[in-house]
């Protein structure tokens, strides 16, 4: 674990590169994290599966089935991996200030 | 000597009730453990008291071939622990040390521990070609048990421990969560099939319980669909405990005492529905623990333990199976084919449900572990991953062109595709063998 | 010297081996199995676990399914070696008159003894070395032998080319003495050794390997059938039968958690 500043602020990371503590997650901190997983620039679309995983995270407590995901956003898996190139479940949860998905994937 | 994996801090191994041992306090304590389990495996003496180094284990070990790193030559893997187990245990070599094979615990050996028993994928190929019948993954899980003891594991492991605790499975998945799952999945057969097929969560008085891997909940969905159509159709009384969503074990991968807790979960998840037949979905290990283990865990059981693909196959005559136009082949799980006797069921049931199914070779108790096994699934270790993945991409890409790789296990389903990328093969559907059932099966209209 | 050579050190090496090697099965058979580990597919029945447990023992049938040549050399190492141990019991007992049995003459059986002796010691011979020049010419298995591993072969070679030494030159030694002298021996009273000093050095060197073999990495001898029955035991059944093995919950109970926890 270390601790990076972003923005002026002190965030706590993982291993990985995932945030800590996902309460701490704000808007401001998804340029860092986008630059990390090599996502070149943050389109609409981007922030639509941001946004979602917020969302489904914030009522449920973990990150949805990636087919969930795909529905409700209305992305097909291979359009999720062309926005966030390590996929739903490492890049876009990294974004998204989601705890890395672990267990058998 | 670095481990190749983020190794779990001193709070977070305290956290699950694992405490960090003191560096100074580590030899005891390791050497204390090692009695321990020698005076109560007795595998773990025997195969640590026989091994005469002829060497034919070599040839037979994935993680050997693939790094070629000496360490994971299985019998040089074993002798990791067996060098340190003749210093302190036995009389030649207290008496005469090197001569023998013995040598002192020193401040390498448990980072080299750490390092090569998290090389090695239990997958018991070792033990079906060793002459004295030696079974690596004894010496394996006898190691990891004593690092997680004295508080040494990945933080992968560590993270699974912790969402083990919480919620009862791997991914650790609240219950909420689950419900929503399960009628997202209803949702996608009723659009499919115009069926109304229930995933029923937490059903008082069922007559099985089903334990599906968490990841199923997550990645291989239409694994998890695949069952529930089988049981629709069979019309059976069922249900899915949120308790253990997970037929994975991972207290068999770093530590038997988490082992056995999770075990118990399952009989009392069984024994609160007060289900006759307990079903253990598409895992692996979860397989072998729940066969192999509960007797040691939690006997007497009242209940009956199958497997999902051994159940399906028993009533493979009945179901509405049309075959899907696929060259399919099958990926033999090690713990099913060397330890759970699930071997030709899968087999009958992928002819059912494809035109071409072919045989890789070697196959069945002979097969190659995909590489991932025993929970090797860190992304640090991607670069050791896809090496001790190696045989099994040869193994696929000899077969030619092929449209569907069916791997009845979450973790391999995790692995392979992995592996499959990375040597170059990237148009191919890989997934469960329920998963073509699902598909396979005429429900309804469609 | 030679008193304590012939009259009683033979004594000690064969306690110590029958002593030593008990004692090492029952250490092992006395630490429970908390958890099945049958490799399957597994023989169900009685039948099908002595057939499986027969080939594994005779046939070496995991190596053979490994590695050819090593099966070979090892399976014919160990062949000749049990010819080698018959042939003495044999043929000492009935001073190479065995083959009269099937109706040779006493000359005819004495010469065909004498055939298969020498050709069994020097395939033991033989083989031996292939196993000791595998060790030093793979270099994986080079790098996992230790100083043990050369010294076992070693002894055995020194034995077989004693014992070859008395059968292959002009060096006559008196089978009847010999027999006479080990008669003595097994009824516990023991006569002075024959005064030949190759025979001497062959005696005193199986002693040595008897003495030598449970401390050694020979005894997988027995380690390997232990081992074994492990592998093809029964795995469990469920529902669980009335009868638990309460002896194995309770150990596993016991070590897991209390044990080392204290």
């Amino acid at each position: 674990m270390s601790m990076v500043e972003i923005n002026g602020q002190q965030i706590e990371i993982d291993e990985d590169g995932f945030i800590v503590d996902p309460a701490v997650w704000n808007e401001g901190l998804v340029s860092y994290f986008a630059k990390q997983e090599e996502v070149p620039e943050l389109t609409e679309d981007h922030w639509k599966v941001i946004n979602y995983l917020r969302q489904y995270f914030k009522q449920f407590g973990i990150a949805p089935m990636i087919r969930k995901l795909c529905k409700d956003t209305g992305f097909t898996l291979k359009e999720i991996y062309e926005l966030f190139p390590s996929g739903p479940a490492k890049g876009a949860c990294k974004l998204a200030g989601l705890p890395k998905p672990t267990g058998c994937v | 000597m670095k481990p190749p994996m983020h190794v779990a801090k001193e709070n977070e191994v305290a956290s699950i009730g694992l405490p960090r041992v003191p560096k100074q306090d580590e030899q005891t304590a390791v050497l204390k453990k090692l009695d321990d389990l020698r005076s109560s495996m007795r595998s773990l003496m025997v195969m640590l008291e026989n091994c005469t180094k002829c060497g034919n284990c070599a040839k037979q070990c994935h993680s050997y071939l693939g790094t070629e790193d000496y360490h994971n030559f299985p019998a040089a893997r074993a002798d990791l622990m067996r060098r340190i187990y003749k210093r302190y245990f036995t009389w030649t070599g207290r008496t005469f040390g090197r001569f023998f094979g013995a040598d002192d615990f020193d401040a390498d050996t448990l980072s080299k521990w750490l390092t090569y028993f998290y090389q090695c994928n239990e997958c018991r190929r070792c033990a079906k070609f060793c002459p004295f019948g030696i079974d690596t993954a004894e010496v394996t899980i006898a190691a990891r048990h004593i690092l997680s003891e004295i508080g040494i594991m990945p933080k992968f492991m560590q993270g699974i421990a912790v969402n083990m605790n919480k919620t009862g499975n791997n991914m650790g998945i609240p219950q909420p969560a689950i419900v929503d799952c399960a009628e997202f999945m209803e949702d996608e057969m009723r659009e499919e099939t115009g069926l109304d097929i229930k995933i029923p969560i937490d059903k008082p008085n069922s007559d099985i319980l089903y334990i599906p891997s968490s990841a199923d909940f997550f990645t291989n969905v239409d694994t998890m669909i695949g069952a529930a159509k089988l049981f629709h159709y069979l019309g059976v009384n069922w249900t899915i405990p949120s308790t253990v969503l997970e037929a994975a074990n991972f207290g068999l991968l770093f530590n038997l005492n988490v082992m056995r807790e999770h075990n118990q979960r399952l009989k009392a998840a069984a024994t609160a529905v007060g289900a006759k037949l307990v079903i253990q979905g598409e895992c692996g290990h979860g397989w072998r623990a729940a066969k192999a283990y509960t007797d040691g865990c939690s006997a007497p059981v009242s209940f009956e333990i199958v497997h999902i693909l051994d159940y399906c196959d028993q009533h493979l005559g009945k179901l509405p199976l049309k075959k899907l136009p696929l060259r399919a082949t099958l990926h033999d799980p090690c713990n099913y084919a060397r330890a759970g006797e699930i071997v030709e069921q899968p087999r009958r049931i992928m002819r059912a449900c494809v035109e071409n199914f072919v045989e890789m070779t070697p196959n069945r108790d002979e097969n190659f572990c995909c590489g991932g096994g025993s929970g090797i699934l860190m992304d640090e270790m991607m670069e050791i991953r896809m090496k001790l993945g190696k045989k099994k991409a040869e193994q696929v890409i000899a077969l030619g062109k092929l449209d569907y790789l069916a791997m009845p296990c979450s973790i391999c389903k995790a692995q392979i595709p992995v592996v499959m990328k990375y040597y170059g093969v990237d148009d191919l559907m890989m997934g469960g063998v329920m998963d073509l059932v699902g598909k396979a099966m005429i429900l309804g209209e469609a | 010297m030679l008193y304590f050579v012939g009259q009683i050190f033979p004594y000690i090496a064969a306690a110590v081996f029958l002593v030593g090697m008990i004692w090492r099965v029952w250490t092992w058979l006395n630490v429970p199995v908390p958890f099945g580990l049958t490799l399957s597919p597994a023989p169900r029945t009685l039948t099908g676990k002595a057939a499986a447990f027969g080939r594994e023992l005779a046939l070496f049938r995991s190596l053979w399914s490994g590695d050819r040549g090593l099966w070979l050399a090892a399976w014919l190492m160990h062949v000749s070696l049990f010819m080698v141990i018959g042939g003495h019991i044999v043929g000492i007992s009935t001073l190479g008159n065995e083959f009269t049995a099937i109706g040779l003459t006493s000359e005819q059986s004495q010469r065909v003894s004498g055939i298969m002796a020498v050709a069994s010691g020097l395939l033991l011979f033989f083989t031996l070395t292939v196993l000791l020049y595998r060790r030093t010419a793979i270099p994986e298995v080079k790098r996992l032998s230790d100083p043990a591993d050369y010294f076992d072969l070693m002894l055995i070679l020194a034995v077989v080319v004693s014992g070859l030494h008395m059968r292959l030159t002009s060096i006559e030694v008196d089978i009847a003495a010999v027999r006479a002298y080990m008669g003595g021996i097994l009824s516990f009273q023991p006569v002075p050794i024959p005064n030949e000093w190759i025979f001497i050095s062959h005696f005193f060197l199986v002693n040595l390997l008897l003495l030598y073999f449970p401390f050694s990495k020979l005894v997988h001898l027995a380690g390997s059938m232990v081992n074994q029955a492990m592998l093809i035991a029964s795995p469990p059944v469920y529902p669980s039968s009335m009868k638990v093995d309460s002896s194995r919950v309770q150990s596993n109970v016991q070590i897991w958690r209390g044990g080392s926890q204290q």
